[in-house]
């Protein structure tokens, strides 16, 4: 157990070693990169063998005082326990897999390039990874921030990979932005924290929560609201959705890893470990029900007209994550976590698919240029196939059914039918936008020659979260039982039952509406599309409600004005007085300096007669 | 008082300077050899600064008999004019060090001379000389003295290249001046002497420290004095002199205008109003408005300044400002009331020793790569700062030099300078002289502007301009080690100031 | 203040006012000549020769000086003689210092070619470098 240290450790080394020595050949970074990885996982598999053998007792590591100035005092502590085991495992398992991939694929993605961008790649990831880890394993609000700032920046490092696309680069920064403003309130959130528990840490919030903290009361519910912000913010809820499908631009393991897999989760996380204070404020809990079961059907509907083939992941991923939130906000933690966990396998999947549908088709995103792939590439149409099966739910054999019809099962069973009912049509749109994708590029006329992807590095990780994807992952249990309360529910088995085929249905008959309009021509959706009405509501969709062009409004062009009032900077210009006022003196004197010697000597004795009339009158 | 070998030997290190004087001069008469000349006079004024050394721990041992009641050092008094203590000593040490510095900048510089290049060598000795007779003196006679031999010899030198106008008129301006202040520091002697009938600090300490009030005939010869001293530190009002004679001058002998006679005259005026203490509000606000007057003004006249050495000048005049808060904070005396010294007291020494050790350092530093790229045989001293634009694209070492020079004039951390600066707004601090402490971190705020703006314009670079270098063995030469160990000195002190501290504490006048 | 140094105020007071007096009572009393004679300058009777600006050569200073230096600086040698016996050997070692430095300040002159009349240019061969 007290090898804790090590998981995180590997990552740091490998991200510092790949940044000091940036000219090393591409495989000695390859092999840096994944090996710090690999190295991460067993260490994780270590951990779960001695959490287990040691009958899930939670362990606390403390590396070093962090800070420590008079009372405050914060610890560099790991705490390793159900729930962070569990996202070690989805972090260190899923992000040894991607960074394998990544080493096939970056490779074909730069053939083209100079410099030491792979290095750097490696870099980022590795960086990304050990701050993602800090964050899932601290064990105080501020070492958790920590992490949380860690992997926001890696994550804008990552999205501006490509920096000389200009595009990109404004991707990157939105993405920073928009999460900046959900970090903003989570800083706030701390600072209630401290203000009303005199410590950040984690344990000890928990416990004293309910003593601390009034359930219901204005301060309670503003403090959760807060965090609330911070995760909305990083996990690409509503309102702070918007840069997740600009987040594409990055390389497509980055979208698997960090945009699917793990750190959009983070809110999510967040939550589920603080979850004492949201159950003290009803109202909050609440809305995070709301948030997930609006953004899950405003993702789902977006995705139905997207046409890049990332895009569409990038949708899905935010209602996937909407499922999450109505599950947290119906108090089904270890639901939602287990929809993380198999989530982070299909959507890894799908995402690592598509990039190599991507490089098969030489970088073509466009999913209606595609088509008729499956002849081609058989192994990615197999991966899009179980993935999206599994993000569909399918029932039985999918992983992701059993994950999701627990959360609609328990989100009716608790009693919340509206919430209910959103969630199963969201799975209905689910079943449709994901078959119309897997369609539209597997199927119908080839548009393109597309050549197999070979190698290892490429196989393996597809193959192995494809078996996880089935219902093979829906095996693993993860072990939150002394971590987060189970809900009761005193629903019988047969309704149960009845709920639960009842999601099978309407995620076959997605599928079946879906085969309908978008296998063979798909006359009837080109009409639609071409229709004025049709058209309109299809760029409403294609531009995600067009909530870009609202905030655009809303925010940004206030804020350049408030910025462009700015710039004949009033406060500077009363600063800059003093300035102006130093030089003024500064002239006045000079010109007294003007090289006569007589003024000089005039001065001196005016001077003197002054010194000496102040000794003799003063 | 007779004579004995124990007074000459205390007045070693005079000695040896005035030696090196007579021997710099026949050696000069007899061959004209600027190599030759040169190297007499460093191996000079070295024996002098290694017996400056004996002289401290041989005295350590064996107490002069006369007075025999300090616990630090061995004073001994040669004639009621010279004393030789602890901070004689390391005064003398300073100068010496200052000295020699500038004797090698000059050894750089006159190469660029063709003809009469030994005679400089021989001014300097002489005013090195006067200056550290004026470190030693207990005695109106011996202030005056000194003062006058290192001022006559600092006229000649200011106007050493007469061949350049503006040499020939920094020093003849310079000379004319000066002679005003003398005048005055004669008369406010002159008052004193009318008033108490002594010309001793000590004795003319014991009648003021029994005085009820302060006549006014004293505190006019006093304030006479301070103006008269005030001058040559270039204290507002009297400062005007200083930028013309600074740009004027060589830069070596402007290096040696802001280090040595700064150095002598300051701790001549700290030890005369420690023995000799006015204990009179007036004379102590007068001087406080004219520290703050200084600060104020120094550093805004240089604000716009293009050229380095008048820079310099001005910026030499804020320096001396902030350094004068160190005499207001002797308003109360040095003592506790039983003849020890006080906390202020301490204080104020380790104040003025360590300022101007960093001072001179940095000063040394700042005109040694002024000195290094300036060469008289292209006319014009080498000083506006466009020629020492991108000076870092061609030298980089002088550049990376000069910007650490310029941080430690501006006193920022890790530079011997904000040691210096610190003492100084500790000083005040201590003596609650909170405008005061005000008025220097105003003053060293409008500083910075022009301290970095010197440091920007030595990474510009700008296409076509006149391209003014040093030698390009500046390095071997014996003007660029020295500025290097300036710039370490420098560093060192700023990182780690307890050597200095400590010998500065070592370093206390007669009597404490 | 004043009313303590009475005295010295009285004293700058008077001679000022004795001042006013002797140039007022002078330019009041006295008659006056206008002419262009009047501005030429007295010479006992004698009309002036050219004008009162001639260069005289460097020469006369140096020589003066020199003859103020080593005149003023022989003064000291008098305390000396009329001592001699009483500061005995100590005072003739000081003295011989003393004499010794005069003699190389000579030496040093006379090889600067301080001693020389003539400008360097106009003697046949330059024996001494100066400057």
């Amino acid at each position: 157990m007290n090898l804790l240290f090590l998981v995180t450790l590997f990552p740091l080394l490998g991200a510092v070693l790949l940044a000091c020595f940036r000219r090393m050949p591409v495989n000695l970074a390859a092999i840096i990169g994944v090996g710090s990885m690999g190295l991460a996982a067993l260490t994780t598999a270590w951990l779960g063998l001695a959490f287990f053998a040691a009958d899930q007792t939670p362990y606390v590591q403390h590396l070093w005082n962090w800070v420590a100035v008079g009372d405050f005092r914060l610890g560099f502590d790991y705490r390793l326990d159900g729930l962070s085991l569990t996202m070690l495992g989805v972090i260190t398992g899923v992000g040894f897999l991607i960074h394998l991939f990544a080493s096939w694929y970056m490779r074909e993605d730069l053939k083209d390039q100079t410099g030491y961008l792979y290095t750097r790649f490696f870099c980022y990831m590795n960086l990304f990874v050990f701050s993602m880890l800090v964050l899932v394993l601290g064990d105080n609000l501020m070492l958790m921030f920590l992490g949380w700032e860690g992997v926001g920046l890696c994550s804008y490092l990552l999205i501006g990979y490509y920096y000389r696309g200009e595009a990109n680069a404004w991707a990157a920064f939105k993405a920073f932005i928009i999460t900046r403003v959900g970090d903003v309130f989570l800083a706030i959130g701390m600072f209630l924290i401290w203000v009303q528990f005199g410590t950040l840490d984690i344990q000890t919030i928990l416990i004293e929560a309910p003593s601390v903290l009034a359930e219901g009361a204005l301060l309670t519910e503003v403090t959760a609201l807060m965090l609330l912000g911070g995760a909305v913010g990083k996990s690409a809820q509503l309102p702070l959705q918007t840069w997740l499908a600009d987040a594409m631009a990055g390389p497509t393991p980055v979208s698997a890893l960090i945009h699917a897999a793990t750190m959009v989760t983070a809110g999510v996380y967040l939550i589920a470990r603080t979850h004492v204070l949201f159950e003290l404020a009803p109202f909050t809990l609440e809305l995070v029900g709301v948030i997930g079961m609006v953004t899950l059907l405003v993702a789902g509907f977006s995705a139905l007209a997207q046409t890049d083939i990332k895009r569409v992941l990038a949708y899905s991923t935010m209602s996937q994550i909407g499922y999450m939130f109505l599950a947290l906000g119906v108090q089904a933690y270890d639901a939602a976590i287990f929809h993380l966990m198999i989530h982070a396998f299909f959507k890894a999947l799908l995402f690592l698919a598509s990039g190599s549908v991507i490089i098969a088709c030489h970088h073509e995103q466009n999913i209606f240029k595609m088509g008729g792939l499956a002849k081609q590439i058989p192994l990615a149409y197999a991966c899009f196939l179980v993935g999206g099966a599994a993000l569909a739910a399918l029932p039985i054999v999918t992983a992701g059914f059993y994950s999701k019809d627990e959360i609609l099962w328990l989100s009716f069973a608790s009693g919340h039918t509206v919430l209910w009912l959103g969630a199963l049509f969201g799975a209905f749109m689910t079943s449709v936008y994901t078959f119309r994708m897997i369609f539209v590029v597997f199927h119908g006329k080839a548009n393109l020659h597309a050549h197999a992807p070979q190698g290892i590095a490429h196989h393996l990780p597809l193959v192995v979260l494809m078996v996880l994807s089935t219902f093979v992952g829906a095996l693993i249990t993860p072990p939150l039982a002394g971590v987060l309360p189970e809900l009761e529910i005193d629903a019988g088995h047969a309704t149960q039952i009845a709920v639960e085929v009842l999601a099978a249905i309407v995620a076959i008959v997605g599928v079946g509406i879906a085969a309908g309009l978008f296998l063979g021509r798909r006359r009837l959706m080109t009409s639609l599309v071409e229709s004025e009405q049709g058209g309109r509501v299809w760029r409403f969709l294609h531009s995600a409600f067009g909530f870009d062009t609202l905030y655009d409004r809303l925010f940004v062009k206030p804020y350049l004005l408030v910025a462009r009032l700015h710039r004949v900077d009033w406060i500077d210009a009363l600063i800059n007085l003093f300035p102006g006022l130093a030089k003024l003196a500064n002239y006045g004197l000079s010109a007294s300096q003007n090289g006569q010697m007589r003024g000089y000597a005039a001065t001196f004795v005016l001077g003197a007669t002054i010194v000496v009339a102040a000794l003799v009158l003063g | 008082m007779n004579l004995t070998l124990t007074h000459l030997f205390a007045i070693l290190p005079l000695i040896i300077v005035g030696i090196t004087v007579v021997v710099v001069m026949l050696s000069a008469a007899w061959r004209r050899h600027h190599f030759l000349n040169a190297t007499l006079t460093v191996i000079g004024l070295n024996l002098a600064l290694a017996s400056v050394v004996w002289v401290y721990f041989a005295g350590q041992g064996a107490v002069a008999p006369d007075l025999a009641s300090s616990a630090v050092g061995f004073p001994t008094l040669v004639t009621p004019l010279v004393m030789i203590d602890g901070y004689a000593l390391f005064y003398m040490a300073l100068i010496l060090v200052a000295a020699l510095a500038c004797s090698t900048l000059a050894n750089a510089y006159l190469e660029g001379l063709d003809e009469h290049r030994e005679e400089f060598y021989l001014l300097l000795l002489s005013s090195t000389m006067g200056a550290m007779l004026l470190v030693s003196s207990i005695h109106m006679v011996s202030l005056f003295l000194g003062l006058e031999l290192m001022s006559v010899a600092l006229y000649g030198m200011a106007a050493y290249t007469f061949k350049r106008r503006v040499s020939l008129e920094s020093g003849i301006k310079y000379m004319v001046l000066s002679a005003v202040a003398s005048s005055f520091l004669l008369f406010g002697m002159a008052l004193l002497y009318a008033a108490y009938g002594t010309l001793e600090f000590a004795s003319l300490g014991l009648r003021l420290v029994f005085e009820d009030s302060v006549g006014i005939w004293t505190l006019i010869g006093v304030g006479m004095m301070v103006i008269g001293l005030g001058f040559k530190l270039s204290i507002v009002p009297f400062h005007m002199w200083t930028p013309d004679v600074y740009e004027g001058a060589p830069a070596p002998v402007s290096a040696f205008l802001a280090t040595v006679s700064k150095v002598a005259v300051f701790a001549v005026l700290v030890r005369f109003m420690i023995m000799s203490p006015t204990f009179d509000t007036k004379l102590h606000t007068v001087i406080a408005v004219l520290a703050a007057l200084s600060m104020i003004v120094g550093n805004l006249l240089a604000l716009g300044q293009t050229n380095l050495k008048r820079l310099l000048g001005y910026s030499s005049i804020a320096h001396l400002g902030y350094l004068l808060s160190a005499v207001v904070a002797l308003r109360a005396g040095v003592t506790d009331g039983g003849g020890e010294l006080s906390f202020t007291g301490q204080l104020v020494l380790e104040t003025t020793g360590i300022y101007l050790a960093t001072y001179v350092l940095t000063t040394l530093g700042a005109f040694g790569v002024v000195t290094l790229v300036s060469s008289p045989s292209r006319g014009q001293d080498v000083a506006q700062l466009h020629h020492f634009r991108g000076l870092f694209w061609r030298r980089p070492y002088l550049a990376v030099i000069l910007t650490f020079m310029m941080l430690s004039l501006a006193g920022i951390p890790m530079t011997a300078g904000f040691i210096g600066k610190f003492y100084v707004l500790a000083l005040n601090m201590n003596e609650e002289l909170w405008w005061l402490a005000g008025t220097v971190v105003l003053g060293s705020a409008i500083g910075l502007y022009y301290y970095l703006r010197v440091m920007v314009s030595l990474y510009l670079a700008e296409p076509g301009e006149i391209q003014r270098d040093a030698a390009h063995d500046w390095g071997q030469r014996s003007g660029g080690v020295m500025v290097l160990i300036a710039a370490l000195l420098t560093l060192l002190f700023g990182i780690y100031p307890q050597p200095l501290i400590d010998l500065v504490q070592a370093a206390s006048p007669v009597g404490y | 203040m004043i009313a303590q140094y009475w005295a010295v105020t009285i004293f700058v007071l008077a001679t000022l006012a004795l001042l006013v007096f002797m140039i007022g009572a002078a330019s009041v009393l006295g008659g006056r000549a206008w002419g262009h004679e009047k501005n030429t300058p007295f010479e006992s009777g004698i009309l002036g020769a050219g004008s009162a600006h001639i260069r005289f050569s460097a020469k006369f200073y140096l020589v003066a000086m020199l003859f103020v230096i080593f005149d003023i600086e022989a003064l000291y040698l008098f305390a000396w003689a009329v001592s001699v016996r009483e500061v005995g050997w100590e005072g003739l070692i000081g003295a011989a210092v003393f004499i010794f430095i005069l003699l190389a300040g000579l030496v040093y002159d006379a090889r600067m070619g301080a001693l020389d009349w003539a400008p360097k240019q106009r003697r046949a061969s330059g024996r001494h470098e100066s400057f």
